[in-house]
This record gives structure tokens, C-alpha cells and sequence, in this order.
């Protein structure tokens, strides 16, 4: 399939439109940018949203986002299917992500501080916010991605190489953690 | 089991603890208060979820991977780009060779535009622009439909590459502005993105 000026083909011409990770990882290898749109389109909202809870900046999130999807251009040659295609992609987003902070700290940029809600008016929804942000970093990241992003366990343990139990352990310990915060405040 | 308050979390992670737990936050409102919130967690942490438009994520992504691009997927591109410039170079050389020339035409100014005649160039270019920002204003609902046929998906990347190269002649022209051939090839990219627009809107009418 090739990709010209003027010539209207449908993507994966070859292929349905719904195109099995397979059949997308062979487009890409073959440079095909039609695929790769389909990969971005696939998942860009959810690694945006992700990325934002991790650096709380929006422009931050799509530059780590842009990051990613060239890396994954880059490298999807050497791209092996014994893990998921939106396992390996969000693997690359959550270290681009930990480049991003680690960066922030060279620059002796101050880490964004927890804040606790001040009262507890607050509506839940500002306040889990803020809860989440003085998580430990595995905590927030399986929380994230399981309740927020709506990923599963066994994608969350492909992505941070843990079995499936201790994904799920994970989630327990942070909204324990999360509960506690909430009472607490409510009191 | 007598079910005291701190059962709570243990009933928290194994279902089978959960009639007992029902029972025993009838009566303690503390740990009915605590499983609320445990339960609301889950449904507030859905909302949490960012949803926001990054109209330039993709066309710079774009922009930055199509460089790298296999050199036979790009042959009938760069060969637009010959021919505009090839033809360009044709008219100038007829040009040069069958109008009179006048003295200051003799000068070495005769292969470069003037000041005067720039400014002319830059002033109609940005009516031209604006003009095609207009359409391509009109065009966009038609091209950001999800259900859009694969025609307009086509259209759709025919104008982030039109777009990109407009971007990268302009940004060689920014480092000689003078220069005729690049003008005409900016010209030549413009008019291409006006026919293709105009296409998308004709298409979408006829639809």
C-alpha cells in the first residue's frame, strides 16, 4: 500500500477497518502513516490524559505524548509481539513522563507539593484530585490507569512488568490511601 | 463472624465479607461513611479523565516523522516538487530570454525580485493565504467528521503534507527572500491546497 499525493485509498486497503494490532505493527514497519494515524487516533486520548495526572501541565502531556508516538515510529521495527501493542506504547509514555520530571529536577524546578483539600467543602471530585497527587508513584500510576483511564489489570501489569496480583494490590493500597485522605479531611 | 470496624478494609478486598459489611454499616455510621467513600472513588475518579483538543499534536507529528520516510514513498512528491520548480525555471529562462531587456533588467537584479517587487509578492500572498484559511475554515467540519469515507481521510493528509511544505518553503524563503523560484513554488503549493479544498467542499455538497 503506498501513501501518494492525490490518491484517495482507503486505509488498510488490505485490511478491515478495524485493523488487530498485527496487521497495524506490520503498516507501521512498512511506513505506513495511514497506521500510524490509526494508532494515534486509538490512543492519544487516554496517554494525553494520563500524562497530564503525571505532570500537570497540558502542554507538558503533549509534548510527552509527541515523544512517544516518534519513538514508537522510530523503534516499531524492532517491535516484538510477545507483549500488546498498547502495553509496549504506554511503557515508552510513562518513561517519557519520568524523563519530563526527572528533567524538572535537574532544573531544580520544585516538585509540584501534595496539597490536601483546606476544608472539607470541597467537592470530591477536586479533592480526590489533590489526594492523588500524595500517592506513591506506583500507587498513582496503577490508580490512574485502572480508574481513570479505565485500562485493565492485565494491560496495567504488562505495562509496569508486575503480575496481574500485585496490579491489582496496588489499586487496593491506593484507594486505602486515597479513603483515609478523604475521611480524614471530612472529619 | 461479628463484623467490628476494623473488618472494614479486610471486607473491602474480599467480596465474600461483603453481606456482612452491608449489615454492619446499617447500624455504624463511621464505616458507612468510609464505604461511601470508597464506592464514590471509583465512580469520581472516571470524571478525572482530560478530554481537550490538540489540533497540532498530529501535524507536527507528522511534520517530524515524514523525513524519515522510505525514499520510494515520497517519489511522486518530491517529483511535484521537480516539476513546479523545473517549470518555474522554464518561464523564468523564457523570460529572460525574450524580454527586452532594459538597463536595469541587464543587471544582475534581473534574476532576483526587487524590494518593490517583494513587497507586491508579499502583500498578494497574505490576501492569498487569508483567502485559503477562509476555506479551509469552511472545510473543516467536513474533514474532522468521524464517520468521514476514506476520499476525505485522503484529502485530509494530502493537506498536512501540503501544509508542510508550505511551512518548509517558507521557512527557506525566510533565509532568501528574494528568491523567484521559491516564490513560485509557494504559489504552486498554495494553488494546491485551494484546488484540494475546493474539491472537499464540492465533494461534501455533492454528499
Amino acid at each position: 500500500m503506498t501513501w501518494e499525493i492525490g490518491l484517495p485509498l482507503p486505509f488498510g486497503a488490505t485490511s478491515p477497518d478495524n485493523p488487530t494490532d498485527a496487521q497495524l505493527v506490520e503498516s507501521c514497519k512498512r511506513g505506513d502513516l495511514r497506521a500510524f494515524e490509526h494508532l494515534y487516533n486509538l490512543h492519544s486520548s487516554k496517554m494525553k490524559s494520563l500524562a497530564y495526572h503525571l505532570l500537570s501541565s497540558r502542554s507538558d502531556a503533549e509534548d510527552a505524548v509527541q515523544e512517544t508516538f516518534l519513538k514508537v515510529y522510530k523503534a516499531i521495527g524492532a517491535f516484538h509481539e510477545n507483549s500488546a501493542l498498547s502495553t509496549w506504547i504506554y511503557r515508552i509514555l510513562i518513561n517519557c513522563c519520568y524523563d519530563v520530571l526527572r528533567k524538572r529536577q535537574r532544573l531544580a524546578e520544585k516538585p509540584m507539593p501534595p496539597q490536601l483539600p483546606a476544608d472539607s467543602k470541597l467537592p470530591l471530585k477536586v479533592a480526590l484530585e489533590r489526594a492523588i497527587l500524595a500517592l506513591n508513584d506506583r500507587q498513582r500510576l496503577v490508580f490512574l490507569m485502572f480508574e481513570v483511564e479505565g485500562l485493565k489489570h492485565s494491560e496495567i501489569a504488562g505495562v509496569l512488568e508486575v503480575p496481574e496480583g500485585t496490579s491489582r494490590a496496588w489499586l487496593f493500597e491506593a484507594k486505602l490511601a486515597l479513603k483515609k485522605m478523604l475521611t480524614e479531611t471530612a472529619k | 463472624m461479628i463484623f467490628e470496624c476494623h473488618d472494614l478494609d479486610r471486607a473491602l478486598a474480599d467480596p465474600a465479607l461483603l453481606a456482612e459489611l452491608q449489615r454492619h454499616i446499617r447500624g455504624c455510621e463511621t464505616c458507612r461513611n468510609q464505604y461511601r467513600i470508597w464506592t464514590e472513588i471509583s465512580n469520581t475518579a472516571k470524571q478525572l479523565h482530560q478530554e481537550w483538543d490538540s489540533p497540532n499534536l498530529w501535524p507536527h507529528l507528522l511534520a517530524a516523522v515524514r523525513p524519515e520516510r522510505p525514499a520510494s514513498k515520497r517519489w511522486y512528491v518530491e517529483w511535484k516538487l521537480w516539476a513546479a520548480t523545473a517549470a518555474a525555471a522554464a518561464m523564468l529562462a523564457f523570460a529572460l530570454a525574450y524580454i527586452p531587456h532594459s538597463p536595469a533588467a541587464r543587471s544582475n537584479d534581473q534574476y532576483f525580485l526587487t524590494e518593490q517587487t517583494l513587497k507586491e509578492v508579499e502583500k498578494n500572498e497574505a490576501a492569498y493565504r487569508r483567502s485559503i484559511d477562509e476555506l479551509a475554515r469552511l472545510a473543516q467540519p467536513k474533514l474532522e467528521t468521524t464517520a468521514a469515507s476514506p476520499l476525505l481521510q485522503s484529502y485530509r493528509e494530502k493537506l498536512l503534507m501540503l501544509d508542510s511544505a508550505i511551512l518548509e518553503t517558507r521557512s527557506n524563503l525566510d533565509q532568501n527572500q528574494f528568491n523567484a523560484h521559491l516564490q513560485s513554488d509557494l504559489a504552486d503549493l498554495y494553488r494546491e491546497k485551494r484546488l484540494t479544498l475546493k474539491e472537499i467542499l464540492t465533494h461534501a455538497q455533492s454528499n
